[in-house]
């Protein structure tokens, strides 16, 4: 487990500060942040290796916020890989391995067999990072650290080197933090996500909730989500129970206007009135040729601007009123619907789709 | 119809018709550049090397010279070496206050003329000073000794080893002693394992540098110590008692000499003497 409690470090001038978060034991973190947000910074302070100036760490319950990096029980993993150049293979594996069995085991699971003996000069940048693994994971740590681990790989050894330590992480359930700029990482692997940006902390929760309830436009627009609007907000009287008399108003979602140019989306939410953000993601919107009758709170008619097919995902960008609305629909659905540029279309999603902040 | 301007081609055109003049007297003056430097070299090894050569086996003034010459600055340069690389590793890795002006210190003896080295010695190590009479009551009298040619040397010296050293350590990055302090290594560790085997080569370098100052010194020793002679005051006792001809030979040996650490530089850095055909 990893529990940072207002921790903040410094390297030269740049430092992280006030982060708290946490990862149980046995789960998975991912910390997202823009290049220069401190991720690297921060997971170096964890491992020891740039002094805690304030705060709290604790890894596995005890307290090592002033703790030698050697007694943290953790392995690191940068996206260069650093191994040792005057090693070969097997001897960079074995550096702080728990015993000639698990150098042999690594080897062999992480298909180096052939490679062992070589000088690491010669690997290519897939198999210097498979060694990095290997070394890191030969010495049994109970806390894995890996700053942008896949950053470096071409996508086909990409998916290998994570599926290989997908597999060892199911099998042990040691306590992982990996930092990455690729928010596709956190869906894909993390329990945790930490949003990390200019040395603070954005928001921290379960990944889903990052990519649906964004605390900022910023954690939205950096996440990815394709439609954050600026507006204002007004709670609405709809319909009971939302205000029904003796209700507690503070617990409940209320019926919001948000209006934003000349169009009115209809959302829930606990907002206060005036000036705000909604976020809602291009693959919770609908796309339709005529107008649905349906349980679907907002429906908008406009005009296809642009097509942006990748793969199976077609992104539509639709002029609803003059705003850009991008929808995500699969590219068999905007051929048979015989989207194109110019034609008119009608864009729907639910007021539980959109998320105000 | 709006008029386009002109695009001149006059300042190129007249740059390439003075190329082949620029190229030759960048030639030339690089010709008399390294002739200036070559020449006295060549001119003295070609006069008295032989003769140098053959008084080796004559000589035995010389003889002692060289050998005392080599062992005081093979003991200066050990000296260096341990004394000097954990202060060439807090320079390249600590981020502590004062760092630059400690540099700044080390860095003086280089810029100092070297009977100002000597004198400044002199201060500090004679008989008559507090750490002198220390030294004195230890057996050690520095002054008109081996132990003052090798103070003399080690301090003209072992700040071109503290700069050397310290880039052969700014080479290694840090994060190389990172991974390794994750992988269960306390910092001396880390540093005997990673940071020492991956430095080693600037380290020798740096050693070598510093060795071939302290052969070749002769303003700070001949104010310490003028007997036993090195190699640098016998060359100048000859040449002021006897006259050129007999410093030639000395002072060719010398040069001679000097081409050992120079050879093994270029090893180090796997420099070839002959051009490599391109591939």
């Amino acid at each position: 487990m990893i529990t940072l409690r207002e921790v903040s470090a410094r390297v030269g001038d740049f430092a992280v500060e006030d982060i708290t978060f946490d990862v149980p034991q046995g789960a998975y973190g991912i910390v997202i942040g823009p290049t220069g947000a401190g991720k690297t910074t921060l997971v170096e302070a964890i491992a020891g290796l740039v002094p805690i100036t304030h705060g709290m760490l604790t890894l596995g319950g005890s307290d090592l916020t002033r703790a030698a990096p050697e007694r943290r029980r953790l392995s690191l993993v940068y996206q260069h890989a650093y191994l040792f150049p005057h090693l070969s293979v097997r001897e960079n594996v074995a550096y702080g391995a728990v015993g000639a069995n698990v150098v042999a085991e690594m080897l062999e699971r992480f298909g180096l067999g052939e490679v062992a003996g070589r000088n690491v000069r010669v690997l290519s940048g897939g198999e210097r990072q498979l060694v990095a693994l290997a070394r890191a994971l030969a010495r049994r740590p109970e806390v894995l650290l890996l700053d942008e681990p896949f950053a470096a790989l071409d996508p086909r050894r990409r998916v290998v080197v994570r599926r290989e330590l997908r597999t060892i992480y199911f099998e042990r359930r040691f306590t992982v933090l990996q930092v990455t700029h690729d928010f596709h990482e956190a869906g894909l692997l993390g329990d945790v996500g930490v949003v990390l940006d200019r040395g603070r902390v954005l928001q921290a929760g379960p990944p889903e909730e990052l990519f649906r309830r964004p605390a900022s436009p910023v954690v939205a627009d950096f996440i990815g989500a394709e439609n954050v609007l600026a507006g204002r907000a007004q709670p609405i009287r709809d319909a009971e129970p939302d205000w029904a008399p003796g209700a507690d108003a503070e617990d409940m979602e209320h019926a919001v206007a948000f209006t934003t140019g000349p169009i009115t989306i209809y959302a829930l939410g606990h907002v206060i009135p005036g000036t705000a953000h909604a976020v809602i993601r291009a693959d919770e919107i609908w796309l339709a040729r005529a107008a649905a009758s349906s349980s679907v709170r907002n429906q908008f008619q406009g005009r296809v601007l642009e097509l942006s097919p990748a793969g199976a995902i077609t992104r539509v960008t639709v002029d609803v009123s003059g705003i850009p609305l991008v929808a995500a629909v699969t590219t068999r659905s905007a051929q048979e619907l015989q989207l194109a540029p110019g034609v008119e279309v009608f864009a729907a999603f639910k007021a539980t789709a959109v998320h105000l902040c | 119809m709006p008029t386009l301007p002109l695009i001149t081609t006059d300042t190129p055109a007249r740059e390439s018709r003075l190329e082949p003049i620029l190229s030759v007297l960048v030639a030339l003056a690089a010709s008399l550049f390294l002739l200036f430097l070559v020449a006295p070299l060549v001119g003295l090894v070609g006069a008295g090397g032989l003769r140098g050569l053959r008084l080796l086996g004559s000589d035995s003034e010389l003889r002692a010279s060289l050998l005392l010459t080599v062992g005081a600055a093979t003991l200066a340069t050990a000296l260096a070496i341990a004394g000097a690389t954990p202060v060439a590793y807090a320079l390249a890795r600590g981020r502590f206050r004062g760092r630059a002006l400690l540099a700044a210190i080390i860095d003086l003896p280089l810029l100092i003329p070297h009977p100002v080295a000597g004198i400044a010695l002199l201060l500090v190590l004679a008989r008559g000073t507090p750490l002198g009479a220390a030294l004195w009551t230890l057996g050690l009298q520095v002054t008109g000794s081996v132990t003052g040619i090798v103070c003399a040397m080690l301090f003209v010296s072992a700040p071109l080893y503290v700069s050397a050293a310290r880039e052969a350590f700014d080479r290694v990055d840090p994060r190389f002693e990172g991974v390794a302090r994750t992988l269960g290594d306390t910092r001396w560790r880390a540093m005997r394992r990673v940071t020492l085997p991956l430095a080693w080569k600037g380290l020798l370098a740096a050693a070598i540098v510093a060795w071939a100052r302290a052969v070749s010194e002769f303003g700070a020793i001949i104010i310490l110590v003028y007997h036993p002679r090195v190699a640098s005051v016998l060359s100048y006792e000859r040449f002021t008692a006897f006259g050129l001809r007999e410093a030639l030979p000395v002072a060719a040996v010398l040069v001679l000499l000097a081409l050992i650490p120079l050879a093994a530089l270029r090893a180090l850095r796997g420099d070839d003497l002959l051009p490599q055909r391109r591939r």
